[in-house]
């Protein structure tokens, strides 16, 4: 997976984008802890339950929170979130709930360490890589989907039995590893989002 | 450049919260015209060598740029604040974070990097590494490598320089290639390249989408 590191800083993003007048100290916590969250996989995985890049990072977790989150302050009566915490705890909800499937699951699909989406129903990983080319010779070059035989095709390296997701708590080589940033664009994500805070408070106190 | 349409994406993607309660069409297009506006060093490449990735990829834009909003700003009679009042200042800002972040800073790590302090220093740097933890070897970071040269014994610093100006050709549609050759030309106009491109291309088209769909009520007051 692009690490954890990555993710937070892309949800550190998404936070500051999609809080609004909901965005202060406790709230981007909340929507940066989701973000991340999705990797707790690899812990389960290192006790023996599911694998890493599977069992958190299923599509099934995030259309069951946004299920329920919709059920609990939209059909139900008497809220419990909007009693509590009104309409600023069900904006933070929502973009925790968009943090994790974006930031912490999203990150980890488009890269070739590849995602389990419909893990239990299904073991196989997928992963959206490949490119998208205008070209004056050979017209639109596209290999992120492979369209053959009817079927959507994406690329997988495996399934839980035969790939594993490299990280520390589930090594996946001789050697055990806690991987920060893998690439430049990497750090430039990183340290977009530590420049990103300082900027929305100064534009939030409102003399820039 | 990675390509146009991601610098775009993630400008979008800083711009809506930055933004915030200026948030508006017209100020996602000045963001858009100034994340797009670099690449017309690729044009002057025409003409100069090795002009794209130089002329306007520099961080002295950057740097030059944010003093005069500064200045500009903060000074009696202020030209931005005089003609758009505080929307003026908020998208002056954020377009200087823009263009620092969005394009100079994704350039620099894709390629040939950047001509990072050009024309102070003619040569281009590129951001390229790892960092990680290792149980046997500790923080172990590639980005920068610090060695002693075992000849001479003087220390060496390699942050990713590359050429200069004249020896390095960031590839473009415009000029796929220094030297004209025979034949039709290849031009490639990517979208996107690798899974992480087209994530970035998604998360900034969610993150417009979402913010249109979201509704904050009138009693709430945004910054």
């Amino acid at each position: 997976m692009p690490t954890t590191l990555v993710s937070v800083a892309v949800g550190v993003l998404l936070g500051i984008g999609l809080l609004g007048a909901a965005f202060d100290r406790r709230s981007l916590a909340v929507v940066t802890l989701a973000a991340g969250l999705p990797d707790a996989d690899a812990a389960l995985a290192a006790l023996g339950v599911g694998a890493a890049n599977a069992s958190l990072h299923s599509a099934f977790v995030v259309l069951g929170a946004a299920g329920l989150l919709y059920y609990e302050t939209e059909r139900r009566e008497g809220s419990w979130l909007r009693a509590r915490s009104g309409w600023y705890g069900v904006r933070v909800a929502w973009v925790a709930v968009a943090a994790y499937a974006v930031a912490g699951i999203g990150l980890d699909l488009f890269s070739s360490d590849a995602v389990a989406l419909l893990y239990p129903l299904s073991d196989r990983y997928y992963a959206i890589v490949g490119k998208l080319v205008v070209s004056t010779q050979e017209g639109i070059v596209q290999t992120y989907v492979d369209f053959g035989g009817g079927w959507l095709g994406l690329a997988s390296p495996g399934t839980v039995e035969n790939h594993t997701v490299d990280s520390w708590l589930t090594p996946a080589g001789e050697e055990r590893r806690l991987r920060l940033v893998e690439s430049g664009w990497q750090a430039i994500v990183v340290l977009t989002a530590v420049a990103a805070i300082p900027a929305k408070v100064l534009v939030e106190r409102g003399d820039r | 450049m990675p390509t146009s349409t991601v610098h775009a994406a993630v400008a979008f993607l800083l711009a809506v919260g930055l933004l915030g309660e200026y948030y508006d069409r017209r100020a996602l297009a000045v963001i858009l015209g100034i994340v797009l506006f670099p690449e017309l060093d690729t044009a002057l490449g025409l003409v100069m060598d090795g002009a794209h990735r130089t002329v306007f990829h520099t961080m002295l834009t950057s740097i030059v740029a944010a003093g005069v909003v500064y200045w500009d700003t903060t000074r009696e009679g202020s030209w931005i604040r005089g003609r758009w009042g505080a929307y003026g200042v908020r998208l002056s800002w954020v377009g200087v974070f823009v263009h620092t972040f969005a394009h100079l800073g994704l350039d620099w790590a894709h390629l040939s990097g950047i001509n990072i302090v050009w024309p102070l220093v003619d040569q281009f740097f590129s951001l390229d590494g790892e960092l990680y933890y290792s149980a046997t070897e500790g923080i172990v970071q590639t980005f920068v490598d610090i060695a002693v040269d075992p000849e001479t014994g003087r220390q060496q610093v390699a942050a990713g320089q590359g050429g200069t100006t004249a020896n390095t050709h960031v590839s473009s549609p415009v000029q796929p290639s220094k030297e004209s050759s025979e034949g039709p030309v290849d031009r490639r106009f990517p979208i996107a390249v690798g899974g992480w491109q087209l994530y970035f291309l998604v998360v900034g088209a969610f993150t417009l989408l979402a913010r249109r769909l979201q509704s904050t009520p009138e009693w709430i007051k945004e910054n």
